[in-house]
């Protein structure tokens, strides 16, 4: 078994540097290559048809790699019908610059909803969170004790985005707004225990 | 299309060096906010958070519409000069709604303090706003006055591009399908001219009809759209805008590097279908902008994965593959004009290859909104789009002498692209470690190591941001001394012709 250290990075973020690593060595072999080939062969039609002939190849290589890349990723989404059954409910609202959190699911208008910018949750349950904003979009980003980003989506006016999440680990986790909402926007804080 | 009369070159020449001389005086300027903005947020300045977001909001919309302006106008002028005569009457009057719709984005940023983000996201200009309503009508007109200067410029290219090549089916190259052969080759640069700005059609007009209902609000506070199609409408715009300054930008390498390679690079039954292809996948890979809006239907979810991973495959299997047969033993000389041109290529493809990361839905969760996002598209512009217009600026300004015998501009792009990417890592490396895109400071974060992280890495940033500016002096010597020498002129004839 591959060994990750959560504490540097999130199991996506170790797949993004993989995958980019590995795509920007492949562009850096191709720019050695072309550089220097420069002072090859003088049949430049035999060189072209070389390059095309690789290309036959890549582009095949290029298709199973989406095909699989689809089929692996697709199956990892953030959306709450991919995720069971939550055990508790949390209603969000966000507010210019605010977080409003409450258990369970509110009636209320997002105007009228009260809530605390600070909520108790329990490990290794299922959570729903309700998100909604009562003026402009927000972005609820959901940050790990180690200053991971964990989850995350939208709070939109007049739409509620469902978001699921299960803290495997006990500690406090902080909310930072994900979406530029006006000028204290990187002082939007809020904060989750999980005990 | 018959030849240009000397005078008639001359006039084409001096629109293009002064949309040249325009560009390379902006984009510094531009630049330099990007500075400020990393200097506040590595804590050596303080700018405040107002001032922040105002030169937020000018560095992203100033940037994407003078970056797609030059992108256009090199267009305008190989085919004006090469392929469709074109009125330079119509060209200086999209210029002039360029400069003045610059002009009045800058006053409503730098003087209204209008700070609402290049993507003005709804309702956010009318709730809880710093500005003055004026600064927001203000703003939305430069922008819609950028958009008719493009649309006008886009119609009149593309109306007589139809005209020349017998039909605007043949500029999409639909000929090539057809039985009994091709009667007239359609070069490559007209039809990525075609298929770069008629879907930017689509999309200015998109954006135009958003902006309007923006300035319908400022007069009746009362109106309230649904933020999640506004959403929809600002991302498809700005998302078409840079996605098709970089398609511009491939079609003038198309046209331009088989001068240097001496290998002819000509449209045929996959390029038309690579580049039809792409038409439809700029028009809709935008959806991957929502994937954390849950509330969009998952289909669409699904389409954005699915459209930005097969974008990939003309972009990279048939234009970069076409441009390293280009240069594969072509025993080149690497002088300015394709050394920028690789330089893109290879910008474009690490930027389009981070983007393609991004668009993986499970990814996007820890990813969407930090610094991963501006890494992206920095070196999709920075390191691929200004790479290709340096190429051109290159092209225009030097005879072929002049670039084999140049050693400056080669060492100042050289220094462009390794101070560039080496900036542009410190926004990958923020993502990966989950810092926050469009935060004034990273002082608020109440965990430390994300704000020390946040603050080392635009630290480094500012350290690399000042070895650009570094070869940007290098560059900008290397062709304002071929300006300089040809000013009274302004007949440059074309480096390798």
């Amino acid at each position: 078994m591959i060994y990750f250290p959560t504490l540097l990075f999130s199991i996506q973020a170790y797949s993004a540097t993989t995958a980019f690593i590995a795509g920007t060595l492949i562009v850096a072999t191709v720019l050695f290559i072309i550089f220097t080939s420069s002072k090859g062969s003088d049949d430049k039609l035999a060189e072209k048809h070389k390059v095309y002939h690789v290309r036959d190849r890549y582009f095949l290589i290029l298709t199973l790699a989406i095909i699989v890349g689809l089929i692996i990723s697709l199956r990892f989404l953030p959306y709450e019908q991919y995720q069971g059954k939550p055990a508790e409910e949390v209603t969000v609202v966000a507010m210019q610059w605010a977080w409003k959190m409450a258990p369970g699911i509110s009636n209320a208008t997002p105007e009228a909803f009260t809530g605390e910018s600070e909520i108790t949750l329990p490990a290794n349950k299922l959570i729903r969170f309700v998100v909604t904003s009562q003026d402009v979009n927000h972005g609820f980003g959901i940050y790990s004790p180690e200053g991971l980003l964990i989850a995350q989506t939208q709070a939109m006016p007049q739409y509620k985005n469902e978001l699921e999440h299960k803290f495997t680990e006990p500690g406090d986790y902080h909310i930072l707004c994900m979406e530029y909402c006006g000028m204290p926007h990187a002082y939007m804080i809020g904060t989750i225990h999980v005990k | 299309m018959t030849e240009l009369s000397p005078a008639e070159k001359k006039k084409e020449r001096k629109l293009i060096v002064i949309w040249s001389v325009t560009f390379l005086v902006l984009f510094p300027f531009l630049v330099v906010l990007g500075y400020m903005m990393r200097l506040n947020q590595a804590e050596r300045i303080h700018l405040g958070m107002d001032t922040f977001y105002t030169l937020l909001t000018l560095h992203g919309l100033g940037m994407a519409g003078i970056l797609f302006s030059i992108s256009f106008a090199a267009l305008w002028y190989l085919i004006a000069t090469r392929y469709a005569r074109l009125k330079t009457g119509i060209g200086y009057f999209v210029y002039a709604l360029i400069v003045i719709g610059f002009s009045l984005l800058a006053f409503a940023t730098l003087v209204g303090k209008f700070g609402a983000g290049w993507y003005v996201l709804y309702p956010l200009p009318f709730k809880g706003t710093f500005w003055a309503p004026w600064a927001t009508g203000l703003a939305c007109a430069s922008l819609l006055t950028m958009g008719v200067a493009w649309l006008v410029g886009i119609i009149h290219v593309v109306s007589n591009l139809a005209r020349e090549y017998g039909g605007f089916t043949n500029l999409l190259g639909w000929q090539y399908f057809k039985k009994g052969g091709v009667k007239r080759e359609l070069p490559p640069v007209v039809m990525i001219t075609t298929i770069s700005t008629v879907p930017g059609v689509i999309a200015f007009l998109t954006g135009a009809v958003m902006l309007v209902m923006y300035v319908l609000q400022i007069f009746e506070p009362t109106l309230n759209y649904d933020p999640l199609l506004m959403k929809n409408m600002v991302m498809f715009f700005g998302h078409t805008l840079v996605n098709i300054t970089l398609y511009c930008c491939t079609g003038w390498v198309y046209c331009l590097l088989p001068e240097f390679t001496g290998r002819p690079w000509k449209s045929d039954k996959i390029v038309v279908l690579s580049w039809n292809a792409t038409f439809i996948f700029i028009l809709f890979a935008y959806f991957h902008h929502l994937y954390m809006d849950f509330a969009q239907p998952v289909a669409l979810q699904y389409a954005g994965q699915f459209i930005s991973y097969l974008s990939a495959v003309p972009a990279t299997a048939v234009t970069l593959f076409g441009l390293l047969a280009q240069l594969y033993h072509s025993k080149i000389k690497w002088s300015a004009v394709p050394l920028s041109f690789l330089a893109g290529g290879a910008g474009w493809a690490i930027g389009g290859f981070a983007a393609v990361v991004d668009s993986t839905i499970a990814v996007n969760t820890v990813l969407h909104n930090t610094t991963w996002v501006p890494a992206h598209f920095h070196t999709y512009m920075l390191m691929g789009v200004v790479f290709f217009i340096f190429g051109f600026i290159f092209y225009i300004s030097h005879t072929k002498e002049e670039l084999d015998k140049d050693i400056l501009g080669r060492v100042g792009l050289w220094i462009f692209a390794i101070s560039g990417h080496s900036f542009i890592a410190t926004f990958y490396r923020g993502g990966l470690r989950s810092i926050p895109r469009r935060y004034s400071d990273y002082s608020g974060i109440p965990i430390e190591h994300v704000h020390q992280t946040g603050m080392f890495l635009a630290f480094m940033a500012v350290i690399f941001i000042t070895i650009i500016f570094v070869a940007l002096v290098i560059i900008y010597t290397a062709l304002f001394k071929k300006f300089a020498k040809r000013r009274h002129a302004l007949v440059m004839e074309p480096a390798a012709a």
